[in-house]
């Protein structure tokens, strides 16, 4: 019987190859996929974002800690869908139209992926019409958007009027995230909640979704 | 004292002690510009704003690009890897060069000896040479591999599991680098500006120990090598580097940049830690009021960058990153001219 507690360790230890040989061992014991996801992957990787937080771990430990939760899901993800296991839902993401950065953005989407969300990443200087389109072709319950400048900033804050003159702001929840942004401007622009890095969106895209 | 050349300025300030005046200089984007000298070159407009360096980087003004799509403007950089421009114009990195340590063995290095490379800097020397400091960027060893030779994800990845793979890329990018500042030297240059964020606005990228291992030793090498030829360096990062600012700082950096005033680095108590050994060089916010405040506002901004920072020299006051698109005429105006008022050595600010 594998002990799902190690494969959390691994996971924290971004042990690439113990998180995959755990799995495969825990599947050929029949233990429920579903199980090994919310019971040694995912609590590895919120331990991971708590040890970002706290100072101890920085992006190469988050990186490969990303790894190890990736190449675990590849195994779960061909009977994830048959046991009807929790999956958070589509989440569309993209940094803000003039602004170039996606390193942030691209932890939030590992975070994200790591704790059971299908995400589409739109890159980097994303304008509003793109923004839209998206929201209005796919079927995403969470819209993130990342700004890096506080010149860029504002074009947060048009995307959010664009999605409502096309009658598409209620379709998907809207989270905004980057260095200058505060809680106090996501909503005064109008946006359902803020995330100041990567550990921290995954909490709050759960808790948007009602899954925290 | 006499009115000391801007080149001098920089110079004396870089060295810790104090010029005639602060002294200024900065990129300045097109936009702000021409709201200021519509239709000046940027170096007519360093001439009217009498700034006391020009500064340009490698990324735009010395690395070749090769169309790869026109409607997508997607190019390919002289590493082999993918740019995508922007609305703003900035060439992005949307795929590395190098996939795989194996894609090392076979690699083929830029000629940094290409003479088309030094063509800007050349004009610069025969139109500023002794009076403005030439000021050119050098892309850090971190952020060149971090961003166009092994990309964010790779770079990170091999931190943890393939550390010969990271050594063998920066002894690649070395190679380059210390051809290109040879050149650089030979032809006139008086100040490298290194340029590559080790910080987010929270913390440092990687931890302290990764610091040490892998960013500040190939930094020490450019360092070392633009001091045997008797030039300066300054060093720019943004975000938040008190718990590493003492590695730069042991490299050899005679600047350092911007003390990001966003990642709460405090420019007073920058000069209280360590403004002893590195010329500050900073920070008057392009966040915040160059962006969106008064005249007024950013001229009472850049006094206090003075007061906290200016004592004894060692001070070059500068916007915290860059005169960007989206900084107010005006207001860069206001604070070079603040910096003209208050600045004055000695100083009368307390």
């Amino acid at each position: 019987m594998v002990n799902l507690e190690e494969l959390s360790q691994a996971v924290i230890a971004g042990d690439i190859d113990a998180a995959s040989e755990l799995t495969e061992k825990a599947l050929a014991t029949s233990v429920p996929a579903s199980e090994i996801l919310n019971k040694g992957l995912v609590p590895g990787l919120q331990k991971v974002g708590d040890l970002f937080e706290a100072g101890e771990y920085f992006l190469p430990e988050l990186i490969v800690s990303g790894d190890a939760v990736s190449q675990a899901l590849e195994l779960l993800a061909p009977l994830l869908g048959k046991e009807d296991a929790p999956y958070m839902g589509k989440y569309l993401i993209g940094t803000v139209q003039g602004d170039v950065h996606d390193l942030g953005k691209n932890i939030v989407i590992m975070m994200l992926q790591g704790n059971g969300w299908e995400v589409t990443d739109l890159g980097v200087d994303v304008s509003s019409e793109e923004f839209c389109a998206a929201v209005d072709q796919g079927d995403f319950q969470i819209l993130g958007m990342s700004s890096l400048l506080t010149m860029t900033m504002p074009n947060a804050a048009s995307t959010i009027e664009a999605l409502k003159m096309a009658g598409l702001r209620d379709k998907v929840k809207i989270m905004v995230g980057g260095a200058p942004t505060t809680p106090e401007w996501a909503e005064k622009i109008g946006a359902d909640a803020h995330a100041k890095d990567g550990p921290t969106a995954a909490k709050v895209a759960a808790a948007l979704r009602g899954k925290s | 004292m006499r009115k000391l050349t801007g080149l001098e300025r920089v110079l004396t300030a870089l060295k810790l002690q104090e010029p005639d005046v602060v002294p200024h200089f900065e990129r300045v984007a097109k936009k702000v510009r021409e709201g200021i000298l519509p239709g000046a070159s940027e170096e007519d407009f360093v001439e009217y704003m009498d700034l006391d360096g020009i500064r340009f980087i490698d990324r735009t003004h010395s690395w070749s690009y090769e169309t790869v799509d026109e409607n997508k403007r997607i190019k390919r950089d002289q590493w082999g890897g993918l740019v995508r421009y922007t609305t703003e114009d900035n060439p992005v990195p949307i795929e590395p060069a190098i996939k795989s340590e194996r894609d090392l063995d076979t690699y083929v290095l830029p000629d940094p000896d290409e003479e088309w490379r030094y063509e800007y800097l050349k004009q610069m020397v025969k139109r500023f040479k002794g009076e403005r400091a030439i000021v050119v960027g050098v892309t850090d060893i971190f952020a060149l591999g971090r961003e166009n030779f092994l990309g964010d994800i790779g770079y990170f990845r091999a931190m943890v599991k393939n550390p010969d793979f990271i050594n063998r890329a920066n002894d690649i990018l070395l190679n380059y680098q210390l051809r290109y500042m040879k050149n650089c030297i030979d032809l006139g240059t008086d100040i490298f500006w290194i340029n590559g964020d080790w910080a987010m606005t929270e913390k440092p990228m990687v931890s302290r120990e990764f610091t040490q291992r892998f960013l500040g030793p190939p930094f020490q090498k450019l360092v070392e090598y633009a001091h045997s030829r008797g030039v300066p360096c300054i060093k720019h990062t943004d975000g938040n580097i008190w718990p590493i600012y003492d590695i730069i700082i042991k490299a050899g950096a005679d600047g350092l940049h911007p003390i990001d005033p966003m990642a709460g680095m405090d420019i007073g108590e920058a000069k209280a830690k360590f403004g002893d050994k590195v010329c500050l060089c900073g920070n008057v916010s392009c966040a915040f009021s160059l962006v969106s405040g008064t005249v007024e506002e950013v001229r009472q901004e850049t006094k206090e960058v003075i007061r906290k920072a200016g004592k004894g020299g060692g001070l070059i006051c500068m916007s915290s990153n860059s005169i960007h698109s989206g900084v107010k005429p005006e207001n860069y105006v206001a604070m070079v001219k603040a910096i003209r008022e208050f600045g004055q050595y000695p100083l009368s600010l307390d």
